[in-house]
């Protein structure tokens, strides 16, 4: 039942909206949370306990504790103190079999508790072993809260920001708004983030202070401070990042300063009882009544260490609620007290004094909230003569203000618990753990407060220990005969309350490279895969091998734009390479193109292109597609090591570069190249410049996949024109598109490796097969010393080509097997219709390496045989491409 | 059953003694469990673990407890494989419910390379009798029907290993360390080890913050710390530190039984026997020893994984925390004696080393009660860094743990 209209009530009461709890209608004003319309509308019951299915209610009514959480929406968990309905909110109980009043699991906490104490899953369903898992499934259903909607695939719209601010205060309170307004005042550009509707923090639950408390706001964003509402802190990260969650928008911040003002956690006070229905922290009474107008309870018996119980109690009595007794611990620190009741409290009796009661408020230590500090690496004392934690050493560019630094006055030290032995004494509301649990874990030796947080799981919920993890060291600390500084804390981890997954993600997409001839490749039909972060065709209809037949008989033509592209240019240029690559770029003349592979400092291959000399101190240097950024870097950190007089770019998005192949290359580049492409004039291995279609162009002449070839690199920006250009001037040799596939399978007939497939992160060019490309008289190059060494200890095993005589296609990675034992594997393996062969590679034992040699091979889970081959298995001598 | 009700100490505190034969550094799992299979397989008795925090407090208590033999090297899947069946007997072994749950393991894949080196693992695997084989789309979805295959990174298929499974961390540290000390091992908590003693090449003992403690020998088991450790002996290994982030949700109902891993969104995810959804990535690509969370780790992690599991969108993240890795060239641990006589080492356990605590333990006490080098870890030989006999597991443990 609603009190009467009150001044600065926060519903509006000529707005009313509609939800459903239960399948039940319940009706709440605009202002309202779906938690105070249902205990306006009789509610007293909000969710069961995590591990006995106790019955709890609305405790802090400030979404801090796990009380009332529940599914609204589809969407478990929801803490509804704090949630707002909208019409035609679907809200549930969560946790439950039956009803939240009655819950026929709630047996666990009569039954069960004498059977699961702490420790219990360690020492039992041991035995017999098959048994597990059928009781851990009986288990897995009994824990968790919530159920997820296996059917959700929709996401909820959510942005990212960023933001910068000199200074940040986090909580709006007071002496947050009081600290913004001086750095205000002294010229700071100053945000001011509180997760509340409005700046004021808990006196906006005082009616005498609210009105102050607007006027300091007004005041406060007259001085030009920011004022975000509904904003809360996730964390102070390093470099005072501070993200903070705005419903639907992230807000990265960084700033200066990151002043906290984030007040005090109200703390439980520990006695048997304490979470029945009805008892409640101070902040949760207060805001029902003056947020809400709504009368917590008939009559109330409040505990408390400081002015809080007192105001609360003033509060409450304007709002009619009877004061039953205020025990104020500041005067007389009661022994015992015991709080009874079934469905909700029904009495407290303090020191064996019984009061009728239907409302408890405990107000036990205000613990600063000290958390965002903590993140910081702040460093955090017990206070023995005020029972809390207070930071104190701040990390630079971090302040904090008021309660948050431990200025909450002299409150008494209430005892760690009231008493024992009648009912539980909840220490950890989020995962039921109690005194006596606590008293188990220390008498079996888990007798620091992280083996004993551990042991018993406290401060391990949905929490994260807000609410408990002062009461438990304080627990700890007493059943170890210590004091709670040699215990110490917990490391308080971000974030500082549960955060979406959602939120986090932020938008749904994910950057993909294209190349500037994409659109064409789709418009010709073909299959788009990944490759890296590029998006390339696979191939373009269902038989790559017609793209295959194309390339060999005619004219094919592949977008190899993707390839990483660099320019090393200066007079140290040739001297560079020569200390990057094994083998020599130095002494490459000018218009000629060498292959190199790059390995490092362990000799191990981890990159491989063409480099072409373009000029005396010029080289264009080309990387495989995903290496580029790797490769440029790995550049980019040598030449800053060595100082060498070279400049390094990197071109691989501004040059697009296509492959032009097939015995008739030469014919279409007639057509669209501006210079002599004779044999004799532009040999095998020649870099020249020019024009094709009409756009400035490098040519590189190399021929990765077996025929005659031609590699044309010129601006992105004409993918399209040169493109088109090829398409038009090669119809009359029926020029083909060829994809990905049909590429490896024309490389894989020349054995021409593919770095990454037919290497992995041990590879040394001597193993791979490729000793020539290994200077070892150089002075000096990157991985020398470790490939001397492979040398010295000799060839272990090689890489080789292979042919399977039966015809069967064993899986790449299919292993190479000498006496039953992996021997070696196969790298790559294609059907060759120009081969006519299953054909491949494989790296093998050195002594299985020779041509003709046969070794065994895992095809399908059988052995079958192989035989090496170490000539490419079309055109060996390499006729065709210095044709 | 009976410690239900009648609370017995789990493990003993003790005065330091002046000597012990073997001083074993680091109460972490692999550090209690070679005290216990001293006791057990050897009958050495005369043992203390030395441990600067609280046991459990370095990577042992942090990890996200996948435990599998699915690696890609046979030097590395036989390891793991013998490893994988002491765990599942170990509960009954140590009396102690560790909680393994064997729902399965999936690494997917994203690409036809990702398929290569799934099918890879998988034939390597088979040959030593390790149940691993590639499953294609349909297969991933009977296994796991909540998964979105096609995000903005297709699923193409899948390693399957169907053995791998997830345990309760905390009760594999404490089944061990109470079974150490009911062996007769003792047990230090507080005590940090600062130098190690070698006169003539040979190590005689440890200094620590409550003094000098002789040793026959002294074994380091301290996984992040093991540079600073082996420094102590003079001997150098070639490892860098850096950290490995991880983080919990809030507990829902059941919703995922096998473990889900995508080396290509660097994620991983299980549910645990709470509820909650345990999820973690690849390593941080700097050194450090600060254990500081970055919140660039939850963030990325969110949007990949709601590429897989859209459904966990409004699903909170509770805390995330970080936690030491010690990573060598090739993914493989170190292992074994050292130019050091009577100092061993065990470390190089970067993100995968808890799964291989029972098998380490074994060998260990074997290498130390014997003097010999067990044939199962003679391929992680310090040496090997040398002999240029690497084992390369890159593949199979960068991001999958
Ligand atoms: C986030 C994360 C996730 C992981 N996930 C997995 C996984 O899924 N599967 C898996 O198999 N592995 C995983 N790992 C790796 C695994 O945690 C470790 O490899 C393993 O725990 C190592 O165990 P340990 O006993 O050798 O070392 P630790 O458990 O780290 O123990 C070393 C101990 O040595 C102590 N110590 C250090 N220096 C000294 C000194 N000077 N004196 C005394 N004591 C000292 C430390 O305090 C510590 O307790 C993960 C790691 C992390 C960080
Ligand atoms: S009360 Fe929330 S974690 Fe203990």
């Amino acid at each position: 039942m609603r009190l009467p209209p009150r001044e600065h009530e926060l519903i509006d009461r000529s707005k009313t909206v509609t939800f459903t709890f239960e399948g039940e209608p319940v009706r709440a004003f605009a202002g309202d949370t779906i938690g105070s319309a249902l205990f306006a509308a009789g509610r007293r019951v909000f969710g069961r306990s995590f591990k006995y299915h106790r019955r709890r209610g609305l405790l802090c009514c400030s979404g801090q504790c796990p009380n009332c959480m529940m599914t609204v929406d589809g969407v478990p968990n929801v803490r509804v103190c704090v949630r707002p309905p909208r019409e035609g909110t679907v809200v549930k109980a969560q946790n439950v079999v039956g009803s939240l009043d009655r819950d026929l699991m709630a047996v666990t906490d009569r039954i069960g508790g004498p059977f699961t104490p702490v420790g219990f899953y360690y020492k039992t369903f041991i035995r017999p072993r098959w048994a597990w898992p059928y009781y851990e499934k009986f288990l897995r259903n009994a824990a968790g809260l919530g159920k997820l909607d296996p059917h959700v695939t929709e996401r909820r719209r959510v942005d990212h920001e960023h933001a910068h601010a000199e200074v940040l205060v986090v909580g709006g309170g007071q002496s947050g708004l009081e600290a913004a307004l001086a750095h205000a005042r002294a010229g700071r550009q100053v945000v001011l983030i509180d997760e509340g509707p409005e700046p004021g923090g808990h006196q906006l639950a005082n009616r005498e202070r609210i009105m102050t408390m607007r006027s300091l706001a007004a005041e406060t964003a007259q001085a030009g401070v920011e004022i975000l509402p509904f904003a809360r802190a996730i964390g102070l990260y390093e470099g005072n990042l501070v993200p903070v969650d705005r419903g639907s928008t992230l807000v990265k911040f960084r700033a200066e300063t990151v002043v906290a003002a984030t007040g005090t956690l109200e703390q439980p006070l520990v006695f048997a009882g304490n979470d029945l229905p009805g008892v409640m922290l101070p902040a949760g009474a207060r805001r029902l009544a003056n947020y809400w107008s709504l009368r917590p309870g008939e009559r109330a018996v409040v505990l408390t260490v400081d002015d809080r119980g007192v105001e609360t109690a003033r509060e409450l009595e304007a709002a009619g609620v009877e004061i039953a007794e205020v025990v104020d611990y500041r005067e007389r620190v009661p022994r015992s007290v015991v709080a009874k009741g079934r469905k909700q409290v029904r009495s407290l009796t303090v020191d064996g004094k019984r009061f009728d009661c239907d409302l408890v408020v405990m107000s036990g230590s205000p613990q600063p909230n000290y958390g965002l500090l903590a993140h910081a690496r702040a460093r955090v004392e017990f206070d023995p003569g005020r029972g809390i934690f207070v930071p104190v050493e701040l990390p630079p560019g971090v302040e904090v203000a008021g309660e948050a630094s431990g200025d909450v006055g002299s409150p008494a030290v209430p005892p760690p618990s009231h008493g024992e032995g009648e009912g539980k004494s909840i220490v950890c509301f989020c995962e039921d753990v109690t005194t006596k649990d606590f008293k188990d874990a220390v008498a079996e030796g888990f007798d620091s407060i992280q083996l004993a947080k551990r042991y018993t799981t406290a401060t391990m919920g949905p929490c994260q220990g807000r609410l408990c993890h002062l009461n438990a060291v304080r627990v700890a600390a007493r059943e170890t005969r210590t004091d709670e500084g040699t215990i110490g804390t917990t490391t308080a981890r971000p974030p500082t309350s549960p955060v979406s997954m959602g939120l986090l993600a932020g938008r749904p997409h994910e950057a993909a490279k294209r190349t500037s001839m994409h659109h064409r490749h789709k418009d010709m039909g073909a299959t788009v895969f990944w490759t890296g972060s590029w998006r390339r065709p696979h191939s373009y209809s269902a038989d790559p091998q017609a793209e295959v037949r194309a390339v060999h008989e005619s004219l094919g033509v592949i977008d190899v734009s993707t390839l990483g592209k660099l320019l090393v240019k200066g007079p140290d240029a040739g001297a560079f390479l020569d200390r990057l690559y094994p083998n020599r770029f130095s002494d490459l003349k000018v218009g000629r193109i060498r292959y190199g592979v790059l390995t490092n400092d362990a000799g191990r291959i981890f990159d491989d292109g063409t480099v072409a000399r373009l000029a005396d101190d010029e080289f264009y240097v080309t990387t495989t597609s995903t290496g580029a950024d790797g490769v440029f870097q790995w550049f980019e950190w040598w030449n800053a090591v060595w100082h060498m007089d070279v400049e390094l770019a990197n071109v691989t998005g501004a040059v697009a570069a296509v492959n032009v192949t097939g015995p008739n290359a030469r014919k279409l580049m007639e057509r669209v190249f501006d210079g002599d492409v004779g044999n004799e004039a532009f040999a095998y291995l020649d870099a020249k410049r020019g024009h094709v279609a009409g756009v400035p162009a490098l040519i590189l002449r190399i021929g990765f996949v077996g025929e005659l070839g031609y590699e044309l690199h010129f601006p992105s920006p004409h993918g399209e024109h040169v493109w088109d250009a090829l398409f038009e001037h090669g119809a009359e040799w029926n020029a083909t598109p060829f994809g990905l596939e049909p590429q490896r399978i024309l490389r894989l007939e020349k054995t021409h490796i593919l770095v990454g497939q037919d290497t992995d992160a041990e590879s040394n060019p001597l193993e791979a097969a490729m000793p020539w490309i290994v200077k070892l008289d150089k002075d000096d190059f990157i991985g020398k010393w470790a490939i001397e060494h492979v040398q010295e200890r000799g060839l272990r095993s090689l890489l080789v080509g292979f042919e399977v005589p039966s015809g069967r296609m064993p899986v790449e990675g299919a292993q190479v097997v000498v006496g039953g034992k992996s021997a070696g594997r196969v790298t790559s393996v294609r059907y060759s219709e120009q081969v006519g062969k299953v054909i491949g590679m494989a790296i093998v034992p050195i002594d299985l390496s020779g041509e003709g040699t046969t070794f065994e091979i895992r095809i399908g889970g059988e052995l079958d045989q192989a035989v090496v081959r170490t000539q490419p298995f079309h055109d060996p001598e390499g006729a065709k491409l210095r044709s | 059953m009976r410690d239900i009700f009648f609370k017995k100490k789990m493990w003993r505190r003790h005065e330091l003694k002046p000597r012990y034969d073997v001083v074993i550094i680091g109460g972490g799992a692999h550090g209690l469990a070679t005290a216990y299979y001293l006791a057990k397989n050897h009958g050495i008795t005369n043992v203390c673990v030395l441990e600067k925090s609280y046991i459990g407090a370095g990577g042992s208590g942090r990890n996200t407890t996948i435990i599998r033999s699915n690696y890609r090297t046979p030097e590395g899947a036989e390891f793991y494989r013998d490893s994988v069946k002491l765990y599942e007997h170990l509960a009954q072994d140590l009396d102690f419910n560790l909680m393994f749950s064997q729902h399965g393991h999936l690494t997917l894949a994203h690409s036809d390379r990702g398929m290569v080196v799934s099918a890879e693992r998988a034939e390597v695997n088979q040959l030593l009798g390790i149940d691993s084989r590639v499953v294609g789309r349909d297969e991933v979805m009977e296994i796991c029907p909540q998964i979105h295959l096609d995000g903005a990174f297709p699923v193409y298929g899948a390693l399957y290993h169907p053995p791998g499974g997830v345990i309760r961390h905390d009760a594999v540290v404490w089944g061990y360390a109470r079974g150490a000390d009911r062996g007769g091992a003792e047990i230090h908590q507080g005590i940090e080890v600062t130098g190690i003693d070698v006169s003539n090449g040979r190590a005689t003992g440890v200094q620590t913050s409550r003094g000098p403690v002789a040793a026959g020998t002294v074994i380091a088991c301290t996984a992040g710390w093991s540079t600073q450790l082996a420094a102590m002996a003079g001997v150098k290994l070639p490892i860098w530190t850096t950290i490995l982030q991880a983080c919990v949700t809030e507990p829902v109902k059941p919703f995922l039984d096998v473990i889900i891993v995508s080396g290509q969104l660097h994620i991983y995810i299980s549910q645990t026997d709470r509820g909650e959804f345990l999820m973690g990535s690849g390593v941080e690509p700097y050194p450090t020893f600060s254990f500081t969370s970055t919140f660039g780790f939850i963030e990325e992690l969110s949007k990949h994984m709601l590429d897989l599991f859209p459904q966990l969108a409004s699903t909170r993240i509770l805390r995330q925390w970080t936690g030491l890795c010690d990573m060598t060239p090739d993914f493989s641990p170190v292992m074994g004696l050292t130019e050091v006589d009577g100092f061993v080492v065990d470390c190089g356990w970067g993100t995968y080393g808890f799964k291989a605590t029972p098998i380490v333990g074994t060998t260990l006490a074997e290498l130390v009660a014997t003097g010999t080098t067990p044939r199962l870890i003679e391929p992680f030989k310090l040496e090997r860094f040398y002999t240029d006999t690497l084992v390369s597991e890159a593949a199979a443990a960068s991001v999958t743990h």
